[in-house]
């Protein structure tokens, strides 16, 4: 069963390095990536989806990213009546960023794991919202992309409930102490993401510059805009220790 | 889902034997936090969680709801695949769990990925 897997793990590994200057590539082809193949077509030889469901499916995924919610941030801040709207309807406020939680998936109403419905948590000066989903991993999709690694596991997970102030500081999070933290925990229903407070040394900016600093980890809540920081911590993932009980039925 | 899953020796083998994209990455030099495949695993796992038939006016179960497979995921991911990395952990646990619903079996899967392979090696 496993001969398939064999001969791959041959004659690699040596003397590749420093030989691609240019787009280097991966010349060989992973286990993993014959599996994800393999189940995809035995699904589709199943009748479980169809391979045109399956294409268009992928073309909405590939779409996803974090820019949309960034452009929304820093129309937010640029104009207090459109952050009215984003604070009040994030689903409307999308759609001013080109996101249609409705019809823009393949179902045309939404999809299961996004649903529709996205509050905007604003922030403060003494108010820091973090989004989290403490049962699986919900996440806006369909306006932040596909969440990290990190926001999957069960030790950011379970800890940022517990202790929401330490866990933030791990992600180089230091919040005085009289600033409120409230943490904001993603269900079937509803999605979140953050509006950061628009930090001081931007005045003049424009809707691009402003939203280039507006990183992912920003819209989650683990950081905060700054200017010059426009990319994401980059962090090692520990598992839980506890094995995890889950009682559905 | 309990916490002590079945072993299927197929996925066990991958799990053993696979490498990871992000030692060949690193081995090639490619800066793509994510293996080409993520995006396809991930409509793969949409669409399983969709009840794919609404949009003409039909609506069924879906075939694998988003939230039993993310707690077959963290289970399976802290016991049979702990240590392997994100997203080849995902991709072992949907496997895992399509075959534990009996939605195809371990010797179909296996035999696929032989075909699979013999194509993708063969240019």
């Amino acid at each position: 069963m496993a001969k398939v897997l064999d001969d791959k793990k041959k004659g690699h590994g040596h003397g590749h390095e420093g030989e691609h200057p240019a787009a280097p590539m991966v010349e060989e082809v992973s286990d993993f990536e014959i599996l994800e193949m393999a189940v995809r077509e035995l699904a589709i030889e199943k009748g479980l989806f169809s391979a045109e469901d399956h294409r268009r499916w992928t073309e909405y995924v590939h779409s996803l990213g974090p820019l949309p919610a960034a452009r929304l941030v820093a129309k937010a801040w640029l104009d207090p009546e459109f952050k009215k709207m984003a604070v009040n309807d994030g689903v409307k406020a999308s759609l001013k960023v080109g996101v249609d939680w409705i019809k823009s998936p393949p179902t045309q109403f939404g999809t299961p794991s996004d649903y529709c419905n996205l509050r905007v948590l604003e922030d403060t000066p003494k108010l820091k919202h973090v989004v989290v989903c403490t049962l699986c991993s919900c996440y806006p999709r369909p306006i932040l992309g596909q969440s990290p690694e990190w926001y999957r596991t069960p030790a950011y997970r379970r800890r940022l409930v517990r202790w929401p102030r330490q866990v933030l500081s791990e992600f180089g999070l230091q919040l005085p102490a009289d600033v409120e933290i409230r943490v904001a925990d993603s269900n079937q229903k509803t999605r979140y993401m953050v509006l950061p407070v628009r930090p001081a040394g931007t005045e003049g900016w424009t809707e691009d510059q402003l939203a280039e600093i507006v990183t992912r980890d920003c819209m989650i809540g683990v950081a905060v805009p700054k200017p010059g920081v426009t990319s994401n911590v980059k962090l090692p993932v520990h598992r839980a220790i506890h094995p995890i009980e889950h009682h559905h039925s | 889902m309990t916490n002590d899953p079945a072993h299927i020796d197929l996925l066990e083998a991958i799990r053993d034997r696979g490498r990871p994209w992000q030692e060949l990455a690193a081995q090639y030099g490619v800066k793509n936090p994510d293996p080409p495949w993520k995006v396809t695993l991930d409509a793969t796992c949409d669409i399983l969680a969709a009840e794919s038939c609404a949009a003409e006016g039909r609506v069924e179960d879906p075939v694998l709801p988003a939230l039993e497979r993310r707690a077959e995921e963290d289970d399976l991911s802290s016991t049979l695949y702990a240590g392997v990395p994100f997203p080849e952990c995902q991709l072992l646990a949907l496997a895992h769990s399509l075959i534990q619903r009996g939605l195809f079996d371990e010797q179909e899967l296996a035999k696929r990925m032989e075909q699979v392979h013999e194509r993708l090696t063969s240019a």
